[in-house]
C-alpha cells in the first residue's frame, strides 16, 4: 500500500485534513500553484469532505430520545444524590448544542420531569396539566393531542411554555411517562392559540410513530374524569 | 462522578452522529449509543480524568459496535430460516424507506467496509485528527490513513461517477 500514487493520495487528503506540517504544507501548496490538475484533485477531495460532514450534520440538532438521556442520567440513581446544585430547566437545554433534555443531571428534584426508574416522569405543572387539562383550554402549559393507543393507553403531547420544552407523555402505572421531550419556545401568538397548530415536528413524528386512535372533545373530557383509566 | 455523566449527555448529539454512519437505521443507532453509554458508565473508573472524554467513548462505541455485529452475523446464521418468514416484509418495508430517505452520501458510506466507514466517519464526521482517531480504531497511524484514503477513493467513485 505504498505505491508512488497512494502515497501522492495520502498527501491530498493529508493537506485536506490539515494533517501536514507546516514545511510540507508550504511545499505542496507550491506544488499545486504549479500543477492544475493536482490542484483539481485537491478541490474535489475537499468538496468530498465537506459534502460528508453535511450528510450528517443535521443529526446534532435532531432530539435527543428521552431513553437515551434517561441512560445516561440513570447512573445519579444509584450513585450519591448530585451536589445540590439547582439549574433552570432553560439553562441545561441551551447547554446542550441539540436543544434537547431531559433526565436528572443536576437537578435532582427541579424541573417538569424526573427520572424513575429509568423512565421520564412528569412532575408538578406539567403533570397537573397532562392530567386536568383540556386542548380547548389556554394556559401556559398546554395539552394538544390526546390518543389512545393499541394497547388502551392514553397519550397527550404538551407544550410547556414556562420549561421551554414540548413532548409526548403516556399514561403508566398512574403516572405520566414522557416518550419524546425536545425544546420549543412559543411563539408570540401562542398564548391564545390551542396547542397543537405549532407542535414540533420531532413530537409529530412520535406521534405518528405511536399509531393510535386522536380523542375528539367529548372523548378527551370523558376519558380525564375517568382519571385516564 | 457527576461531572462525567453531565459530559455524557452533553455528548449524546455526536455519539448520535457516529452511530447514524455505523448503524443501518435509526433504530440501530439508538441502540449503539444506549450500549455504549452503559459500557461508559459500567467502566466509568477507566477514563482518566483530563484525557478526551469523545475519543474515549467512540472507542467505546467502535468495540460495541464489533461485537454486535458478530453477535447479529451469528445470530442471523443460527435464525435466518425461522425468522425470515416472520420479519421480511417489515425489515424490507423498513429499509427500502430508509433507503429512500438516507442521502446519496449516506448510501455511499453504507457500501464502504466498515473499517473504512468508521476511518471517514472519525475524521470527516467527528473532526478527529489522525493520531485521535487511530487511537480511537486502536491501530497505527499508517494504517488509518490508507483507509482513509481507500475510503474516500470509493466514495468518489460512487459520488461522482468515476476513480480519478
Amino acid at each position: 500500500m505504498t505505491s508512488p500514487k497512494d502515497d501522492r493520495l495520502a498527501m491530498i487528503i493529508a493537506h485536506v485534513d490539515g494533517e501536514l506540517q507546516p514545511a510540507d504544507r508550504t511545499r505542496f501548496e507550491a506544488e499545486m500553484a504549479a500543477d492544475p490538475a493536482l490542484a483539481a484533485q485537491v478541490a474535489r477531495h475537499r468538496a468530498l469532505a465537506q459534502r460528508v460532514n453535511g450528510a450528517y450534520a443535521p443529526v446534532l440538532d435532531e432530539g435527543v430520545p428521552p431513553q437515551l438521556l434517561a441512560v445516561a442520567a440513570a447512573a445519579n440513581d444509584r450513585g450519591r444524590p448530585a451536589a445540590g446544585r439547582l439549574i433552570p430547566w432553560a439553562a441545561v437545554a441551551a447547554s446542550l448544542v441539540v436543544g434537547v433534555v431531559a433526565g436528572r443531571m443536576a437537578l435532582p428534584d427541579a424541573g417538569p420531569l424526573v427520572s424513575r426508574d429509568g423512565a421520564l416522569v412528569a412532575r408538578g405543572q406539567l403533570a397537573s396539566a397532562l392530567s386536568t387539562g383540556l386542548a380547548s383550554q389556554p394556559g401556559v402549559v398546554k395539552v394538544g393531542l390526546t390518543l389512545k393507543t393499541a394497547d388502551r393507553r392514553y397519550c397527550r403531547t404538551f407544550q410547556s411554555a414556562p420549561d421551554k420544552l414540548a413532548g409526548l407523555a403516556c399514561r403508566q402505572d398512574g403516572r405520566w411517562v414522557a416518550r419524546t421531550v425536545t425544546t420549543w419556545t412559543p411563539s408570540a401568538q401562542s398564548a391564545y392559540r390551542t396547542a397543537g397548530s405549532d407542535t414540533p415536528p420531532e413530537v409529530l413524528a412520535a406521534v405518528d410513530s405511536l399509531g393510535g386512535q386522536p380523542l375528539d372533545a367529548v372523548a378527551e373530557r370523558a376519558a380525564r374524569d375517568k382519571g385516564w383509566r | 462522578m457527576h461531572g462525567l455523566q453531565r459530559q455524557i449527555v452533553e455528548l449524546l448529539p455526536r455519539l448520535r452522529r457516529l452511530a447514524r454512519v455505523l448503524a443501518r437505521d435509526l433504530t440501530d443507532a439508538d441502540d449503539l449509543v444506549q450500549s455504549t453509554v452503559e459500557r461508559a458508565l459500567i467502566h466509568q473508573d477507566q477514563w482518566r480524568p483530563g484525557t478526551r472524554l469523545d475519543s474515549w467513548m467512540f472507542r467505546i462505541m467502535k468495540n460495541a459496535w464489533i461485537d454486535e455485529s458478530r453477535s447479529r452475523t451469528r445470530r442471523g446464521k443460527v435464525f435466518a430460516p425461522e425468522e425470515q418468514g416472520d420479519n421480511i416484509g417489515l425489515d424490507g418495508a423498513a429499509a427500502m424507506e430508509a433507503r429512500l430517505a438516507a442521502s446519496d452520501v449516506e448510501k455511499a458510506m453504507a457500501r464502504l467496509p466498515d473499517e473504512q466507514r468508521l476511518a471517514v466517519a472519525l475524521v470527516l464526521v467527528e473532526g478527529l485528527s489522525y493520531k485521535q482517531a487511530a487511537e480511537v480504531l486502536e491501530v497505527p497511524q499508517g494504517t488509518l490513513t490508507s483507509r482513509l484514503v481507500r475510503g474516500r477513493m470509493a466514495l468518489l467513485a460512487e459520488l461522482d461517477g468515476d476513480a480519478a
